[in-house]
């Protein structure tokens, strides 16, 4: 491999580690931390190891079929289920598109002073525009390298001075302390939920289709999806470390978005609490962009539309038309002042019900060799997929009871 | 009615029925109503201690302090809200009020961290601390 293909794949690495996390994952790993300190730290490894096992599945679809997921999924289970799957996955992603956008305002918010609503057309306008004049790499780059000030809350997590060996035990699934068991399996589900979000593989396999994916690329897909999304869990890890020391300790149940910043300003100050806003501005910023990409996406590719972010805007014009409806939508819905984190609260467990229309397709295409020819499932890919798809069903199916009887996790 | 309707109606009653127990229906404040709205305002107050002393220790923004302490204000004005017009039964009576006074304290401390000096934020985290444990 030439120094430039070094270069690209450790650039493709860093804007994935960047990108991993979004609002959810912020949510739900500063929410579990605080509640269950360490213990549920086991369930962010399972919850990566799933994104990371279908993202290489569907990146290596869309590398040899050179087909992306709702396309499959319109193939593989018919118009009426497809629509229906279509239905659901666009309410999910507008409400998570939403929860982003007003992620974006409050971070700004908390950087610049200005009013909440002000700032939320502002927020709105930088991302449309963003997306618009940017190029796809561009945008995947700029949102993912910032989102790397993230990286902060792992530099606050060791000054914190965890107890390491307590830390260690969470990534052991066993009984628990501090909550109800219902509220723990709310969290197991969330943190799962947020971590395999369906918009991450719209997103993912769009994008590989988009950027020519060919055999070529299938040793850059399995290095993207494993070191980048295995590496962004590490944020995860962060978040939900820093939060089982500082704020269990204190009584503090993390409702604002502001809150998780609090943790890095503990361990270093203003530089900690600027790099952990900034980061959390681009990692939901990028989120909103992806997340309004995916529900163009699949509109677009389950109607045959043409599509593509490379496409001038004119020759995709239902395309265009279709992320700029998503993102005037997201705007209308902020604007009705709902708190985004009781929306991202929502969005993720909505999204766990959408999980598995989303993986199955992925699953029996990857294992075709009509599509696949000899780049099927080997083995442990159908083993390790075969077991996620199980284990998607059971959350899907106890998501919205465990969601109604804690009233959110709140017990 | 077919299979199917009744199927989807029955899964619409449950989903009303889980609805309405998670709702509650007396109109008073139960017990656990009354500790989940102590607990919350613990959260509150331990959060609003923990930026006053940072603030106190230059180790927040002047900015961040406004705008973070004004969205805990808020939720804690409007838990103090709530809490000043509610009912319970008589059992209660004495730690609604308590919680209730808490609540206001909290409340009017996390107002002005928004706004203290650094010189005054120490006392505001006392002072929020001290409220904290008290609703533990």
């Amino acid at each position: 491999m030439s120094m430039k293909n070094v270069l690209a794949v450790a650039l493709g690495i860093l804007s994935a580690i960047g990108g991993f996390v979004d609002i959810g994952d912020l949510v739900f790993n500063t929410q579990a931390g605080a509640t269950f300190g360490y213990q549920l730290l086991w369930v962010v490894v399972i919850g990566v190891a799933g994104i990371v096992v279908y993202s290489e599945m569907c990146g290596r679809v869309a590398a040899v079929a050179k087909r992306p997921v709702f396309d499959l999924i319109r193939e593989r289970t018919g118009f009426s289920a497809g629509l229906a799957t279509l239905a659901a996955s666009q309410v999910v992603n507008l409400m998570t598109c939403a929860a982003e956008v007003g992620g974006v305002a409050i971070c700004l918010q908390l950087l610049s002073g200005l009013p909440y609503r002000a700032l939320i057309p502002l927020a709105v306008v930088g991302l449309a525009v963003a997306s618009w004049v940017l190029p796809f790499e561009w945008i995947e780059r700029v949102f993912g390298y910032l989102g790397l000030s993230l990286l902060v809350f792992a530099v606050a997590a060791i000054k914190l001075h965890p107890d390491w060996e307590r830390v260690a035990h969470g990534f052991v699934p066993g009984s628990h302390t501090g909550g109800s068991v219902p509220v723990y399996l709310y969290f197991v589900v969330g943190l799962l939920g947020a971590a395999m979000t369906p918009y991450e593989v719209y997103f993912y396999s769009s994008g590989a289709v988009e950027d020519g994916w060919g055999l070529k690329e299938l040793g850059l897909n399995k290095v993207t999806a494993m070191i980048g999304y295995g590496l962004g869990g590490f944020l995860s890890f962060a978040l939900m470390i820093v939060a089982g020391t500082l704020f269990l300790p204190l009584g503090i149940d993390p409702q604002f978005l502001g809150t998780p910043a609090l943790g890095a300003e503990e361990a270093l100050g203003q530089v900690g609490l600027l790099l952990a806003l900034v980061g959390i501005l681009f990692a939901v910023g990028g989120a909103a962009i992806e997340t309004c990409f995916s529900g163009a996406y699949n509109t677009a590719q389950f109607f045959g539309w043409r599509w593509g972010k490379k496409e001038r805007p004119a020759a995709a014009s239902r395309f265009t038309l279709a992320w700029v409806v998503i993102f005037a939508l997201a705007f209308l819905v902020v604007m009705t002042g709902y708190d985004p984190v009781k929306l991202t609260e929502y969005s993720v467990i909505f999204s766990v019900v959408a999980l598995p229309l989303t993986y199955l397709p992925i699953l029996l295409v990857a294992n075709d060799r009509t599509y696949m020819g000899s780049k099927v499932n080997g083995r442990l890919a159908n083993v390790l997929g075969v077991l996620y798809f199980i284990l998607i069903l059971a959350i899907a199916v106890a998501a919205i009871p465990l969601m109604l009887i804690t009233h959110g996790g709140q017990g | 009615m077919t299979r199917n309707q009744r199927s989807g109606a029955l899964v619409l009653v449950a989903v009303i029925a889980l609805f309405a127990s998670g709702c509650g229906s007396s109109g008073r404040l139960s017990a656990k109503a009354l500790s989940d709205q102590s607990t919350a305002l613990e959260s509150l107050a331990a959060e609003g201690a923990l930026l006053a002393r940072h603030a106190g220790g230059g180790k927040t923004t002047h900015i961040f302090t406004r705008v973070h302490s004004e969205y805990l204000y808020e939720a804690a004005s409007q838990a103090a809200s709530s809490l000043r017009t509610a009912k319970t039964d008589p059992a209660f009576e004495p730690k609604l009020r308590h919680v209730a006074s808490l609540a206001r304290k909290v409340s009017a401390d996390l107002k002005r961290v928004g706004h203290a000096s650094k010189a005054e934020q120490p006392r505001l985290a006392r002072e929020l601390e001290a409220a904290a444990k008290e609703l533990a």
